[in-house]
C-alpha cells in the first residue's frame, strides 16, 4: 500500500524541487562568499540554510506521509492557533528592524505572519470545497471574512507585504473556485477602483517607510539614496550578466558587495550576473515546470479539498516568485518578498517543504478510496 | 478516526485551472521579456556601469611647469593646497552642508553661498565637485576630515595651487592660472573639472608647454570604496620647466625706482630682442587668481581708477611726445633734408590764427637737425614735418614698427595708432581732411599718433642692431626672430644714435640726467601731453594728476659687450627728462651695477662691441671728456 502510494507520488514535483533547491544553495555559497586578500571567507547564512533545507525535507517527508484529508478537520483549530500566535506578536514579540514580526523560540525564530499564510490556505480550502461550482455571494464574503482577520493583524504589524499575499492567495483560490457573474463585475469595478482606495484610504496609514518604497517606485527621484542604490545596483548586476553571466562565484557586483541583501531578497541578482540571461530564463523556465507540475496536482487530486490546498500551495509559491523577481529586476516597489529556495530564512524554508509535501501528500493519495 | 470522502467525486473547474496554467504562462512570459530587455538588450549598458562601479579612475596630476628667471630663481612654483568642495548628486542636504562648511571654517554662510553660486554656475555637472573654499589651513584640514564621512557630498580637493614666489613684481608677465571654464573644457577636452588653466600672461601663452600630461591610476573598489587592487595605467609628465630671460634683482629695481607711480619699463638687448625687465605699474598680486577670487576682490581690481590689471607694456597706447623725433629725424635725413640746414626757432610758430609753441619759452634761436634732436626742438619739426607731409610719416613710422603689434608672447597687445590721409577720411568722415596743423602736431609726437612702450623699446633698438625690428623675447632660450627691417641705412641710424648720444652728453641735452661716466648713453626724452595746452602754461604741480603730461625717457647704454635700450614712461609724470630720467638712471645703475664705481673700460677694448653697434663716432675721447666736464658743472 505505502509502496504503490509512493508510487503515485508526483515525483516531477520532487525533482524539480531538488533541483531547485539545490541550484538555491550554489547561489547562496556564492553570495555568502568573502575574498579576502588570502583566501575566501564565508558568511554563515550558507551552512544555515543547509541546516534549514535538512530540516524542511524532513518536514516534507513527515507531511507526505501525513494524510492531507485530515487537515481538513484539523483546519478550524490550526486557523485559531495562528490567530492567537499573531495577537502574541505585539506582547511577546521581538523587534527587528522597527517590525515586530517574530517570536523568539529558543533557537529558531517563529513567524506567526508565515504560519498564518498556511492556515488560511487549509482554511480557504476547506470552505472553498464545501460547495460546487461558482460561488455566490453568500460563500464569498464568509471566504473573505475568514481571510481578513490574520490579514488585517499582519498588516498592523506592520508587514504590508506578507499581507497582501495573504490575500494574493486566497484570492487566487477562490478564482480557481469560480466566482459568480455578479461577483466578478464587482470584482472588475473594485479592482478598477482599487487605486483610488489604495491612495486615500490604504497610503496614509501605511508606516513612512512603506509609504517611502512605494513613492520611490512611483517616482524614482523621490528615493532615498540608499533604496535608489540598492534597486539600481540589482539591475546592474543582473543586466551586467549579460547572455552567458560571470560565471559562478566570479560576479563583481556581488563578490565587492554591491548588492545588499543578497543572501535573501536580493539572491537573484547574484544568479543574474553569475549565470546572465540563459540561466535567469532557464531558472524562470524552472520555477514554471515547477509550479506546472503542483498544478498537475491539482488536477489530478482525489477530492475537492486536495485541489484547492494544492491550488493555494501554486498560489503561493507564484506570488511570491512574480513579486520577488519582478522587485529585483525593477518592475515592482521594493516589497520584502523571498524568492522560494532561494533566499536564506529558516521559517521560509521549512514552510515551503511542508507545502510541497502537501502537494506530495495529495498527489500520492490520488487513487485511494474508501479506507475505512 | 473516519476519514470522510466526497461521496460525489472530484469536479473540477475547468476554468480555474486554465487560470492557473495561464498564471504560469504568464509569469515566464513576463519575467524572461524582463530578462531579456535587462541582460540583453540594455547588457552593455549595466555592463559598462558594472565596470565603473568598480573601476575608479584617480588622476595623477602633473606637476605644472617652473617659471624661473635667467639666474633660475624661481617665479611660479606649485605648492599643495586643499580646498573644500560639494558634489551636487551625492548631496542630500544643500544648504546644511553649506552651513556646516560655514562652521567648520568660521567663514560667513554667505561668501560659502556666494562661491557656491558662482561655482553652481559654471559647471552644470551634478558630479562636479563646486569649491566651496578654496584653501583650508592644515589644522582646519584635520578636524574637517574626521568629520567628514557625516557629511555625504562634501569632499576635500587636494591638488597643486601655483604660487608666484613674487607675487606684484612678475603679475602682468606671468599672468595666472585660474580654474578651467566651460569654454578651456571645450578648448582642451583633455582638462577635468576643477582643473587650472593658463588665463593670462605667459602662463596661458605658454599654456602647452607649462602643463604637462597627467597620469592615471585605476582602483578596483568595493561598494565601500574601499580600494582593493591598484592599476598604474600610465605615470604623469610634468611640465616644460621654463626659464625666462627677466632678471628678478633688475626687475625689482625697476621697480623700486618707479616709486609709486603708475607706468612702465621696457629693459631689452637690442640684438637678440631679450626683455631683461618688463614692470608695468600699479601691479596686482596674480596669487589671488589662483584660489577663487571673491566677488569683491575682482571688483576693487576691475574699477580701481589706476587700472592694476593693465598691462602698460603692450595694452596702454601714449602719445610718443618728442621720442618721435628720432623716427621724424631719419626720415627727414631719408627725404634728403641736409641735417645742417638750420630752423630759426623763436619759440612759437603761427598757422593761420593757431599757434604752435616750442616746449621751451623764448625758443632755441638757429638749430640744425642734431640740435634739435639734443634740446628737443619742436619749432624745426613743426617746419620740416609740414615739409614732409603725413603720408610720408606715416609710411615710415609703419616700417619702423609703429602701429603695429610686436608679436611679443603676451595676449592683448595693441598695435597703437599711426594716422594718414586716408585713416582720417575714414574715421573722419565729417572732417575736412588731414589739416597742416596737424603735420604740425603729428611731427612731434602729439595728435592721432599712438604707441606702446614696447614699440618704443623694438624700434630704439633697431637703431643700435643694424635696423633689424627684434621681436620682443620672454623666454631664455628662444631664438631671435626679425620681425622686419627699419627703412633707414646704417648711415642715418649713425646720425640718430649719435644725436641721443649727444642728447645726454651736450650740456643742453634734455636727457643729461642719465649721463654716466662708466658706459656711453643714448637718449631721448618725451613729454606727452594729455590735454590740449591752454595759453597759461602750468606747472606739473599745479595740473590735476589725469591731465599731466607723460613723461617718456628712451635710452640705450654700452659698456663693454654689455648694450641695453631702456624705455621708461611715467603716466602723468610731467617733463620726461625730470620724471622719467631718474628712472632709467636707476635702471641703468643696476645693469652696470658692478662697475659703477670702478674705473672706466679702455676705449680700445670696447672695439668689438662698437664693430658691432656701428656707432664709431660715439665713443670719443672728446665726448668723454665733455661729460667730465658736465658733471663737475653740475656738481658745482
Amino acid at each position: 500500500m505505502e509502496k504503490r502510494k509512493l508510487w503515485h507520488a508526483n515525483w516531477a514535483l520532487i525533482i524539480l524541487t531538488v533541483i531547485i533547491v539545490a541550484v538555491g544553495l550554489a547561489n547562496l555559497y556564492s553570495a555568502c562568499a568573502i575574498r579576502l586578500e588570502d583566501g575566501i571567507a564565508f558568511r554563515p547564512f550558507y551552512q544555515r540554510q543547509l541546516g534549514f533545507v535538512g530540516i524542511g525535507a524532513l518536514c516534507m517527508i513527515f507531511a507526505m506521509m501525513f494524510d492531507y484529508r485530515r487537515l481538513e478537520t484539523i483546519a478550524l483549530p490550526l486557523f485559531i492557533l495562528s490567530i492567537v500566535l499573531l495577537l502574541l506578536v505585539p506582547v511577546i514579540g521581538k523587534e527587528v528592524g522597527g517590525a515586530r514580526r517574530w517570536i523568539p523560540l529558543g533557537i529558531i525564530n517563529l513567524q506567526p505572519s508565515e504560519v498564518a499564510k498556511i492556515t488560511v490556505m487549509i482554511m480557504g480550502a476547506k470552505l472553498l470545497a464545501k460547495g460546487k461550482g461558482a460561488m455566490g455571494w453568500a460563500e464569498f464574503f464568509k471566504v473573505l471574512f475568514m481571510g481578513m482577520i490574520p490579514c488585517m493583524f499582519v498588516f498592523l504589524q506592520p508587514d504590508l507585504g506578507t499581507s497582501i499575499i495573504i490575500m494574493a492567495i486566497l484570492g487566487g483560490m477562490i478564482i480557481f473556485r469560480g466566482i459568480k457573474a455578479p461577483i466578478v463585475k464587482l470584482g472588475i469595478l473594485l479592482l478598477l477602483l482599487s487605486p483610488i482606495f489604495i491612495w486615500k484610504g490604504v497610503y496614509p496609514n501605511l508606516k513612512p517607510y512603506q509609504q517611502q518604497r512605494i513613492k520611490s517606485f512611483v517616482d524614482p527621484s523621490a528615493a532615498s539614496r540608499d533604496a535608489l542604490f540598492q534597486r539600481d545596483q540589482a539591475l546592474i548586476a543582473i543586466g551586467s550578466g549579460q547572455t552567458w553571466g560571470k560565471g559562478w562565484m566570479d560576479g563583481p557586483q556581488n563578490n565587492l558587495h554591491f548588492i545588499r541583501e543578497k543572501h535573501t531578497d536580493y539572491a537573484i541578482a547574484v544568479f543574474g550576473e553569475e549565470h546572465g540571461f540563459v540561466g535567469s530564463a532557464a531558472l524562470v523556465g524552472l520555477f514554471c515546470l515547477f509550479l506546472l507540475s503542483i498544478c498537475a496536482t491539482a488536477r489530478d487530486a482525489k477530492d475537492r479539498f486536495g485541489s484547492y490546498l494544492c491550488a493555494g500551495v501554486f498560489f503561493y509559491f507564484l506570488w511570491q516568485i512574480l513579486i520577488n523577481i519582478g522587485m529585483v529586476s525593477g518592475m515592482m516597489p521594493v516589497v520584502g518578498v523571498p524568492l522560494p529556495f532561494f533566499s536564506h530564512g529558516g521559517t521560509g524554508t521549512v514552510v515551503n517543504f511542508c507545502l510541497i509535501g502537501i502537494v506530495l501528500s495529495v498527489s500520492m493519495r490520488r487513487f485511494v478510496f474508501k479506507t475505512s | 478516526m473516519r476519514i470522510q470522502l466526497d461521496s460525489d467525486g472530484n469536479q473540477l473547474p475547468k476554468l480555474g485551472l486554465l487560470i492557473l496554467q495561464g498564471c504560469v504562462l504568464f509569469l515566464f512570459f513576463f519575467l524572461v521579456l524582463r530578462l531579456w530587455y535587462l541582460q540583453i538588450l540594455r547588457g552593455d549598458y549595466y555592463e559598462s556601469r558594472a565596470h565603473s562601479n568598480r573601476w575608479k579612475d584617480a588622476q595623477i596630476y602633473a606637476n605644472r611647469g617652473l617659471i624661473l628667471d635667467d639666474k633660475g630663481v624661481i617665479l611660479a612654483e606649485n605648492s599643495p593646497a586643499y580646498s573644500i568642495a560639494l558634489v551636487r548628486e551625492d548631496c542630500p542636504d544643500i544648504p546644511a552642508a553649506l552651513a556646516q562648511v560655514s562652521k567648520w571654517t568660521g567663514l560667513s554662510g554667505q561668501d560659502i553661498q556666494v562661491n557656491y553660486n558662482r561655482a553652481r554656475k559654471e559647471s552644470s555637472q551634478s558630479f562636479a565637485p563646486l569649491i566651496l573654499v578654496p584653501s583650508v589651513d592644515f589644522d582646519q584640514l584635520a578636524r574637517i576630515e574626521s568629520q567628514l564621512v557625516n557629511w555625504p557630498g562634501l569632499v576635500i580637493l587636494s591638488r597643486q595651487r601655483r604660487y608666484y614666489t613674487h607675487g606684484n613684481m612678475f603679475a602682468h608677465v606671468l599672468g595666472y592660472v585660474s580654474i578651467a571654464s566651460d569654454d578651456d573644457h571645450k578648448k582642451f577636452p583633455e582638462l577635468s573639472i576643477g582643473d587650472t588653466v593658463g588665463k593670462q600672461g605667459l602662463e596661458v601663452v605658454l599654456e602647452d608647454r607649462l602643463r604637462g600630461i597627467k597620469g592615471l591610476n585605476a582602483f578596483e573598489v568595493d561598494v565601500h570604496g574601499r580600494q582593493l587592487f591598484k592599476r598604474v595605467e600610465y605615470k604623469p609628465k610634468g611640465g616644460e620647466n621654463i626659464r625666462l630671460s627677466l632678471d628678478v634683482d633688475l626687475q625689482r629695481a625697476a621697480t623700486a625706482a618707479m616709486g609709486n607711480n603708475a607706468g612702465c619699463i621696457v629693459v631689452m638687448e637690442p640684438d637678440s630682442g631679450k626683455l631683461r625687465a618688463l614692470v608695468t605699474l600699479p601691479s596686482y598680486d596674480n596669487n589671488i587668481f589662483t584660489a577663487k577670487l571673491s566677488g569683491a576682490q575682482w571688483a576693487l581690481l576691475r574699477d580701481d581708477p589706476r587700472h592694476p590689471l593693465h598691462n602698460r607694456v603692450i595694452q596702454s597706447v601714449y602719445p610718443p611726445g618728442s621720442v618721435f623725433k628720432l623716427p621724424m629725424a631719419n626720415m627727414l635725413l631719408q627725404m634728403g633734408v641736409d641735417p645742417n640746414e638750420t630752423v630759426f626757432c623763436n619759440g612759437q610758430v603761427t598757422l593761420g590764427n593757431r599757434v604752435f609753441r616750442c616746449w621751451k619759452k623764448g625758443g632755441h634761436g638757429r638749430v640744425n637737425m642734431t640740435r634739435s634732436l639734443i634740446e628737443s626742438c619742436d619749432v624745426y619739426y613743426y617746419q620740416m614735418g609740414d615739409r614732409a607731409g603725413i603720408d610720408r610719416i606715416h609710411d615710415f613710422a609703419i616700417k619702423s614698427g609703429f602701429g603695429r603689434l610686436t608679436g611679443i608672447d603676451l595676449p592683448y597687445e595693441k598695435s597703437g595708432l599711426v594716422p594718414s590721409k586716408a585713416w582720417k577720411r575714414a574715421n573722419f568722415p565729417k572732417d575736412p581732411g588731414w589739416q597742416r596743423g596737424e603735420n604740425y602736431n603729428t611731427s612731434i609726437g602729439q595728435g592721432f599718433t599712438l604707441v606702446t612702450p614696447v614699440q618704443m623699446a623694438v624700434y630704439v633698438s633697431s637703431l643700435l642692431n643694424g635696423g633689424k625690428l627684434m621681436k620682443p623675447l620672454l623666454v631664455d632660450n628662444d631664438d631671435p626672430v626679425i620681425t622686419g627691417m627699419a627703412p633707414s641705412t646704417e648711415k642715418e641710424r649713425k646720425f640718430i644714435v649719435e644725436g641721443m648720444r649727444q642728447t645726454v652728453y651736450d650740456a643742453r641735452g634734455t636727457a643729461k640726467r642719465i649721463l654716466r661716466t662708466d658706459a656711453v648713453m643714448g637718449g631721448k626724452t618725451g613729454t606727452a601731453q594729455v590735454i590740449r595746452l591752454g595759453d597759461v602754461r602750468q606747472k606739473t604741480e599745479e595740473m590735476a594728476y589725469q591731465h599731466r603730461d607723460h613723461a617718456w625717457m628712451v635710452s640705450w647704454g654700452i659698456k663693454g659687450n654689455k648694450k641695453y635700450v631702456v624705455v621708461v614712461m611715467v603716466e602723468h609724470g610731467g617733463g620726461g627728462s625730470s620724471a622719467a630720467g631718474p628712472v632709467v638712471k636707476a635702471v641703468y645703475d643696476h645693469l652696470f651695477a658692478e662697475d659703477v664705481y670702478g674705473p672706466l673700460p679702455p676705449v680700445v677694448a670696447s672695439g668689438a662691441a662698437r664693430q658691432d653697434v656701428n656707432i664709431d663716432e660715439v665713443y670719443t675721447e672728446e665726448v668723454l671728456k665733455a661729460a667730465e666736464d658736465w658733471q663737475k658743472e653740475a656738481a658745482e
